[in-house]
This record gives C-alpha cells, structure tokens and sequence, in this order.
C-alpha cells in the first residue's frame, strides 16, 4: 500500500513525465526512490545527463519532503483505482515489453485483460460506413469473446467501443487513454467512459487530474499495442496516427489486419495501403477470429451492417430499381434520383420501405446498401 | 403676401404631404426657413436665390419667412427647392395664382436653373395633396407609374413660361412598363436534382431555403435562379416594391415599374442598418425592404453577425419592419423569401465522408452562430454537393426556369384558394383543414416523432412541405385532398431538422 501510495506520489509530480518515471524506476521501487527523492540521495544514484533533469530533482525533493503519499493516494482509493507497477501488481502482458510504463492507473474490472485482445483503430475523421463497420466488429467480437482495445477517440475508436459494449454478455472492452481518469476527453464520449468503467477497463499512464496533451497520445498508442493480441486499423487516411501504432504494433510482433475499403474514399487510403504492404485484410469478424484461432461460438449474421434480420421478400420493381441505385458504400439521395431519374416522392417513399425491410441503412445523410441473410 | 404650394417629403418609403407657405413683408431683407428643414432644406434658400437670377427673374427683396408644414415633422431633402420658388414666384407677382391652383410641386433647383431629380419621387408625388404634380424632366415616367396626373419641366424658366400661358408642359409618353428582365435560367444546372426540387418546392409555396455545402458547390447559381420561377407581381405588390425601390434611389426612366420579384444579395459585411434600414436622417430602406415581392439571398449566412441576423426575425414572421426613432415611426413593407447558404463547417469539407479537418470545437462554434430560432423559419433544406467531374459532363440538360413556373404558378394558385398567400402561411389549424393526412402518411409521421426524430413544431413543417409537394405533384385534386405518403417522405428528405442535428452531432 505504502509503495502503490509512493508511486502514485511520484507519478503525480509536476513535470513528470514517462520517460523519467521510467528512469526513477528502473533500478529501485517507488518507496525507495520517494525517499531517496526526499533525502537527495536520488541524484547520486540515477544519471543525471541534462540540467533540465537536475534543476526537476531539485525542485522534486522540496515537494517530497511537503508531500505525504498516502493522502495523494486516497482520492484513487475512493475511486478504486488500482495502481500498477513492477514492484507490485502488474501486467502480464506488459511485463516483457521494453517501453512498457512504469505505472498504470486502472479503474474497471482487470478480468477484462484474461480474455484475448483485438485492438480496434483508426481515423478520427472517419466516413458514416467505416464508423458502422467498426460498431458491428466490436459488438461481434466481443459476442465471440474478445476484448476490444482501443483509444477512445472520436471516429473509429468510439464506434468500435460503442458497438462493444451494446452486447450484454460479451466479453469487456478495454479503453487506454492519454489523460487522467478523471478527465473525459473527448467530451462527446463522456458517457462512453462511464459505461466503460462499469462495464470494461480504463487504463491511463497518466494520474488524476492529467489534462489531454496532444504528445500523450501516441503515447498512449504504445500501451494499446502491447496490450493487443491483433491489431484492426479499419479506416485511415494515408498519413493517420493509427499507423504509429501499427509501427507499435510491428515492433512488438503483434499482427495486424486492416479492413480494406472504397477506393474513393480517402479515410480508406492508409488501410488499404497497409492490405498493399501485407496485412491479411479482414472482409468479417469471422476472418479476424480465424487469425486469432478462435471459433465463434454461434453463428452470426454474415456481414457488417445488418442490425436487424434483412428478410428477401418480394420486392415491388419500382423498389428494386431504387435499390439497385443504392451502392454498398455511401450514396447521396441526388445520385439515386440521377441514376433512376425518378421523382423525389417516388424514390423517397420506395427508401423508406426499403429501409423498413432491412435492405437499406440511412447514416448521417448517406445511404448504403446491405446484404441480404443468404437463403432466405 | 403669402403663398401655400403643395409638396411632399419622404419618410421610410411613404411619402408625406407638405405645405410650403411663404410669406413676404417689408422689413429687412432676409430670408428664414421653418419647420424643421434639415441641412439640404436650409441651403434651398441659396438654390433658390441663384436659379431664379440665372432665370431672369429678380429675388424679392423682402422679409421672407419660408414654412414647411406641419412644423412639427422634419424635413429632409432637396425636393422642396421647386416649391418655394414657385411660392416666391406668386408672392412677387410673377406668376398669378391662380396658374398655380391645385398644382404641387417636387423637384430641386441647379444654380442655372434647371429642374434636377430627387430620390423617391414615387412616394412623393403619392402624398401630394394636388391633383397635378409638376415634377422635374427626367422623371416623368417614374412618377408617372402611379396614375397621377404628371407635368415635366426641364428648367425654371421654362416653368415661368408655361404658367404664364407660353409653352407647354413635358408629359410622359407611354412606355412599355415590363420590359422582359434577363433572369437567370434553371436550364445552366447540370444534375443537382434534390436541389432543383428544393427551388421548386421554395417558389411553388414560399418556404424559405437554407442550402448547405462546401464552396464551388454551385449554392449562389442555385439562389439567383429562384426568382425566374415565381410569377409576377401582384398590382399592390408591384406598388410597394415600386416605393420602396423610389425611395432607395434605384428606379430608372427606363424600368420605372418594378413588376418581377427582386433578388436581393447583401454581402456578409453590411452594416445592420444596410439590411433593415434606418439612418440618422430620413428612415431609408434596408435590403430586406428592397426584397420585397421577392428574394433576400444571404450567401455566407453563418459569416453574417448575429444581431443582423436576429433583427430579420421580425420581418419573417409580420412581413414588415417597425424602425422606431425618437421623432418618427416608420414601417417599412419587408416581405420576402429567405434562402440562406452556408458551408457545413469552417474548412467546408464537412459533408464529404472522412473529408472535414475541422475540430469539433471549431465546428460547434461556427454552427452556432445560427441562432435556434433563425434556423426554425427555414422550412425547407438541402445539402448541395460539388458535382463529380464525369457527371457534369454526362447529364442531360435541366428543365427550363418556365417550365418549373408554370407548376409553380399552378400552386400558387391552390395557395390563393386557401385564403393565404402561400402555403408557407398556413397556421396549424389550417393545415389540419386543408392537408388531412393519409394513414400510411400519418404512420410515417408518428414513427418519427416516437423515435424522437421529429418534434411538434417539425412535424407542422413537413405537413406544409407536403401540401405543396402534393400541390405540385397533383395540381387538379381538390385543394383539400388527403396528403399522400410519397409527399410525405419527399418532405422528409427536404427536412430541416435531421440533417442538421447529424452535423452537429
């Protein structure tokens, strides 16, 4: 407890950063170090090789000296966050990555971590399809068993986590983000961190109260890495974050697989660029659980984008040839209304039926089409 | 010796009968305007002085005072220089008066002694309490355009002449009054049909428009080509658009008459009061007023400053503006039919999928520029996007603007049926009266509303939109007709709310 408290206490100190956390503990345990940090031993026994770093020992030892450890660590206590580090509590998984952080701060359920992991990523300015495909891969997966990992950010990752936790007995999402806890960030996904903590993992390297830097971020991105057992990049521009950590990802030999997309759609130039490079692409679920060896344990339905049963009923002509317009990647109303060079009020009435039997899905604006259950 | 000669001043866009009285006496010599002239009133008595020497005609050495009437009401401009040498003219015998017996008089003086033009001459020549106004040359056929009875003189001497019984008074000639315009035509819009329906729908019921979509979507080309599809003016609309368009200053001896709605395009950075209207002197009408009849386009909507925007609410929902000073009232005629462009965000990319670089920070602020309740008169609404490169070349011609005005004018005229205007001013109870709902209409709608994709206010919104859509699509029903469930989904399709909400959202 007194060194979970000490390394809260160390984690907490203004200009803390990963790196030197990581210096501070590499050789000695946190109460150890918080002493030595007091007493100003610490500088005898760590290299000092700037003065950036001297001038912060410094200014660090007066702090150590006012501060008392146990009363950081109450507002986590409260909160029942855990508090992970070597000489304590730690990771599995993270225990023989080289970059792996120093200290977690966890709140959640940690079974989350016993199940195998997909890390889910991708552009924060996703198209309305890439962000349907990323909620139906993380509500499949999760059915089948595996926690989906991602960041939490706008776009693809909160679709993916959106669409994990709508599965009640699946298995738990884990999110990783770049601030405190206590910060939710974006902001639009405030609820998402809730449900995540009730339901799922949150992990953060940073302590309470971080505020989100931009440089915490693909921080954070090595941690996702590591955690993952499959990395997913489903949409990405040609030169997006999501492929640094794909680089985390290959330097740790972690697999990837990316879904391969439209080639008019930008959002889609960096994954199918990766599919180019060599990722196995990832046209289902079923094809990401092959790669993980897994089976699913009941039959799903066959592709993304069917929320509700597609029953193929007679359709009237005049609808078919509405459908018939209607692409499988986004479709504006004008194209259906040039391709068919029908009237709005036909067309318009021929969507709304077709969307009510399942063949049609309106998103943000944009029509898609959706494929039928096969049989019948 | 006094004189009292008929003239008239402006305020807004009406005109307001005045007295010149001129009185003359011995005494001093010296010469006092009254009743609350302004600075161009006050330097007459120069103007005056100079026109009637370089005439030929001596300025009375006398005690003149010189009173506009009412003296409580002020007065501005240069239309009263003619009068009050008119008025000196009797007082000193020149002319007899009864030459000038239920004549008014509206015009300025040249130091030469010519006749020059005013601003606002229909308006004016309206409140002149005569039964013949003698007006300056050049406007005859303006002032003409109302039905009075006009005399033109080109110079004072002239007039001198004419009253005196050498000579004879300029008439208007009659000129053709509706001269084709050259509007824009509907047949340059290659593809864009959800946006050529959004026009149709605009004009055939009087919705007001909002367009959305990045720049080089073809949003203004779409704006400028509404007006071609609406019909004619109406007499007493022609009227007050023609008085206001006077008042402004913009009529021409050639298009005397304004008999086409205008299209009215401020630009993002006019003051408030080049919009509404108002000044320090005379209350001067603002663009909405000059839109009268017709259109306020309002390009870049989210770059034009709140309070501008706001004070258009006014005129939205009474059809005039209330411009209030300490001394006078003015309401000015304001009705038109709004169409707003914008871009979906401060980048313009944002409709594209995975195009918009905006943050959501920036992208919430510019949306909000937009007031709720601005944003709730646009009834119907359209994402314009940039055509493709190969569809602008493949498409087959548009409609022409006529075509599209002959279904428009149809509807209108259902409108006029209803006992409104248009469809746009139909209040619920009405609705309910004349667009009863079919079942499968009516299902649609409430599924909606039960998943909370439409509120009470929207629903009223898209029962109007499908009453001119069905209006359009079945112009020989009884105008009562149940509104079918196809104009019900096209109405959703132009529907403000949704879209709007996944934008922000």
């Amino acid at each position: 407890m007194w060194r979970d408290a000490c390394a809260v206490a160390l984690a907490e100190l203004p200009e803390m950063t990963p790196a030197r956390l990581n210096r501070l503990l590499a050789d000695m345990p946190p109460d150890v170090a918080w002493e030595a940090l007091a007493t100003g031993d610490l500088v005898n026994s760590i290299e000092v090789n700037s003065k950036k770093l001297a001038d912060a020992l410094g200014r660090w030892r007066a702090i150590a000296n006012r501060v008392e450890p146990l009363q950081k660590m109450e507002r986590y206590a409260e909160r029942e966050i855990s508090v992970w580090h070597r000489y304590g509590l730690y990771l599995d998984r993270l225990k023989d990555d080289e970059h792996a952080p120093a200290v977690l701060f966890a709140q959640g359920d940690a079974n989350a971590l016993a199940a195998p992991t997909v890390a889910i990523i991708g552009t924060r300015q996703c198209s309305p399809e890439g962000r349907s495909v990323a909620k139906v891969f993380g509500a499949e997966l999760a059915e089948a068993g595996v926690s989906v990992v991602s960041g939490l950010a706008l776009g693809i990752d909160g679709a993916a986590h959106a669409g994990a936790l709508e599965s009640a007995f699946g298995a738990l999402p884990i999110g990783v983000v770049g601030c405190g806890l206590d910060v939710p960030y974006p902001k639009r996904h405030t609820k998402l961190w809730e449900e995540l903590k009730g339901h799922g993992l949150l992990i953060s390297e940073s302590p309470l109260g971080t505020r989100p830097e931009p440089w915490r971020f693909p921080a954070r991105n090595r941690i996702i890495a590591g955690l993952a057992d499959l990395v997913l990049v489903i949409e990405s521009h040609e030169a997006g974050g999501s492929l640094l950590t794909v680089n985390e990802a290959a330097d740790r030999g972690v697999p990837i697989m990316a879904v391969p997309g439209s080639i008019w759609n930008p959002a889609c130039k960096g994954s199918n660029r990766l599919i180019a490079d060599g990722a196995p692409p990832a046209c289902s679920t079923q094809d990401v659980l092959d790669f993980l060896a897994l089976e699913l344990s009941y039959a799903l339905p066959s592709s993304p984008g069917t929320a509700r049963e597609a029953h193929w009923t007679e359709i009237p002509e005049a609808d078919q040839v509405v459908l018939d317009a209607v692409g499988f990647s986004s479709t504006s109303t004008d194209e259906i209304l040039l391709k068919t060079c029908l009237p709005l009020g036909e067309v318009a009435v021929a969507l709304a039926r077709l969307e009510s039997l399942g063949l049609v899905i309106r998103e943000e604006g944009w029509w898609f089409r959706v494929q039928a259950t096969g049989g019948g | 010796m006094l004189a009292a000669v008929p003239s008239s001043t402006v305020l807004g866009v009406d005109g307001y009968s005045v007295v010149v009285e001129i009185h003359t006496s011995d005494g001093l010599p010296g010469c006092a305007i009254v009743g609350l002239p302004d600075a161009a009133c006050r330097e007459a008595r120069d103007r005056v002085r100079s026109a009637l020497l370089s005439s030929g005609i001596p300025f009375p050495q006398q005690r003149i005072t010189i009173n506009l009437a009412p003296s409580n009401v002020r007065k501005t401009g240069s239309a009263f220089d003619l009068a009050i040498a008119v008025g000196l003219l009797v007082t000193s015998g020149k002319v007899r008066p009864d030459a000038v017996e239920d004549f008014g008089f509206i015009g300025e003086l040249g130091l030469d002694g010519s006749v020059r033009a005013v601003d606002g001459i229909v308006p004016l020549v309206n409140a002149v309490r005569a039964r013949s106004v003698v007006v300056p040359a050049s406007l005859v056929h303006q002032a003409a355009v109302c039905g009075n009875d006009i005399r033109g003189v080109a110079t004072l001497a002239d007039l001198v002449d004419i009253l005196n019984g050498d000579g004879s008074w300029i008439r208007p000639e009659h000129i053709a009054l509706r001269e084709p315009l050259n509007e824009p035509d509907l047949i340059d819009v290659r593809g864009q049909p959800m946006a050529r329906w959004a026009l149709e729908v605009a004009a055939a019921g009087g919705h007001n428009l909002l367009m959305t979509g990045p720049p080089g979507s073809g949003k203004t080309m779409l704006a400028r080509r509404l007006p071609a599809l609406l019909p004619d003016l109406d007499e007493q609309t022609a009227a007050v658009a023609t008085r206001v368009h006077s008042a402004a200053g913009l009529l021409t001896s050639e298009r005397p008459l304004v008999w086409r709605p205008p299209f009215r395009d401020p630009h993002h950075t006019s003051t408030r009061q080049a919009i509404v209207g108002g000044g320090s002197q005379s209350i001067r009408p603002g663009e909405a007023s000059l839109a009268h009849g017709g259109v306020l386009f309002l390009d870049e909507m989210a770059e034009f400053p709140r309070q501008v925007l706001d004070t258009l609410r006014q005129p939205l929902e009474s059809g005039e503006l209330v411009i209030a000073r300490a001394y006078a009232t003015a309401r000015l005629p304001a009705r038109f039919l709004l169409i707003g462009a914008m871009n979906p965000c401060p980048c313009g990319e944002g409709m594209a999928p995975g195009q918009c670089r905006c943050s959501d920070v920036t992208r919430n602020r510019y949306l909000s520029r937009l007031s709720g309740p601005l944003l709730d008169r646009f009834d119907v609404r359209v994402n314009v996007m940039r055509p493709r490169p190969d569809a602008f070349f493949e498409l087959a011609d548009s409609e022409p603007s006529h075509r599209v005005a002959e279904r428009v004018a149809v509807a209108r005229d259902r409108a006029l049926q209803r006992n409104v205007r248009c469809n746009a001013d139909l209040a619920p109870a009405e609705l309910d009266r004349y667009a009863p709902l079919s079942r499968v209409a009516s299902s649609l709608l409430r599924k909606q509303m039960r998943y909370g994709l439409l509120s009470g206010r929207g629903f009223h919104r898209i029962v109007r939109v499908a009453l001119t859509l069905s209006d359009l699509r079945k112009p020989d029903a009884p105008i009562d007709a149940e509104i079918e469930e196809e104009d019900v989904c096209a109405a959703l399709e132009l529907r403000p709310e949704k879209q709007f909400v996944e934008m922000v959202s």
